[in-house]
């Protein structure tokens, strides 16, 4: 499947943001091992930055953002970059669902991090699969 | 409506409510009545960060100014909050159960924590900040770890 066919995977850019790693980790589960064929990551990063490819990727394609904090900046940073956010999730809204996996560290998360970033990763992915029924209705 | 005093510090603005008093920590208390409502400062919660989870004591729990009487989980912290008076909680914000964003988004309103039948109102008023002591330790505060 060609990248401009996946959904488009947009994760915090907050580093040194124990929330913004759990956006990340549960990205890379998403594009890496639940859904490597039907979804792709954009960084934050490229859009802040104007970069043309990423501002036509999310113009041309379905676009799930991943918030780390109440700012929304991946969110946010979508749509001031003429794309439009079809699911939005949010690393603290998990958090509550799933209290038990309490997020710590950085670098390297700590056992409720990676749990969390699991379970937010398998709800992201469970909207990859929508989106994607959607595209192929 | 409150009148603020405001200042900024690096890029956040922080407001201060004039008609409340503060403890060090930055849980406000104002009297209303045979009741005083408390809560946390804007300052509390831009420093502290987006609130997961708000713990209060229970309704009828009777807490000595300076105890513990409730829990905040933030993004970054648990912080373990101190009464700012001595006195029984009457009644605890619900929406914080559903919500605890609230705190976030309207710190000195809806974000309310708990009320209170105070035991010694006016003893609470001496050990507590008027608003313009609190604007000159939070901005202390703030240019201290900016610095």
């Amino acid at each position: 499947m060609d990248d401009t066919t996946k959904v488009i995977i947009i994760p915090c850019s907050g580093i040194g943001k124990t929330y913004g790693t759990v956006s990340r980790e549960a990205a890379y589960e998403v594009i890496d091992v639940i859904c490597p064929q039907t979804s792709t990551l954009v960084p934050l990063s490229k859009l802040v930055l104007g970069d043309e490819e990423a501002k036509t990727a999310i113009a041309e394609n379905r676009v799930i953002t991943i918030d780390g904090c109440a700012l929304a900046c991946a969110t946010k940073m979508v749509e001031e970059s003429g794309g439009s956010v079809n699911h939005q999730f949010a690393v603290l809204d998990a958090y509550r669902r799933h209290r038990q996996m309490k997020p710590r560290g950085i670098s390297e998360l700590n056992e409720g991090g990676l749990q969390l970033a699991h379970a937010l990763a398998t709800e992201i992915a469970a909207a990859v699969d929508e989106l994607q029924g959607e595209e192929n209705a | 409506m409150s009148d603020y005093l405001t200042f900024t510090h690096d890029k956040f603005t922080f407001e201060i409510a004039t008609d409340r008093l503060y403890n060090a920590t930055g849980v406000w208390a104002k009297a209303d009545g045979d009741s005083v409502t408390v809560g946390v400062s804007d300052f509390f919660q831009q420093h502290n960060g987006d609130v997961a989870f708000a713990e209060v004591f229970e309704v009828g729990t009777v807490v000595q100014a300076g105890d513990e009487f409730a829990n905040i989980e933030t993004i970054k912290l648990d912080i373990d909050l101190p009464s700012p008076l001595s006195g029984t909680i009457l009644a605890v914000n619900e929406a914080l159960d559903l919500e605890a964003e609230v705190i976030n988004h309207d710190p000195y309103g809806a974000g309310w924590l708990a009320q209170f039948a105070a035991s010694d109102w006016a003893a609470a008023v001496k050990t507590l900040m008027t608003p313009q002591q609190y604007y000159e330790h939070t901005k202390a505060e703030a240019q201290a770890e900016g610095s």
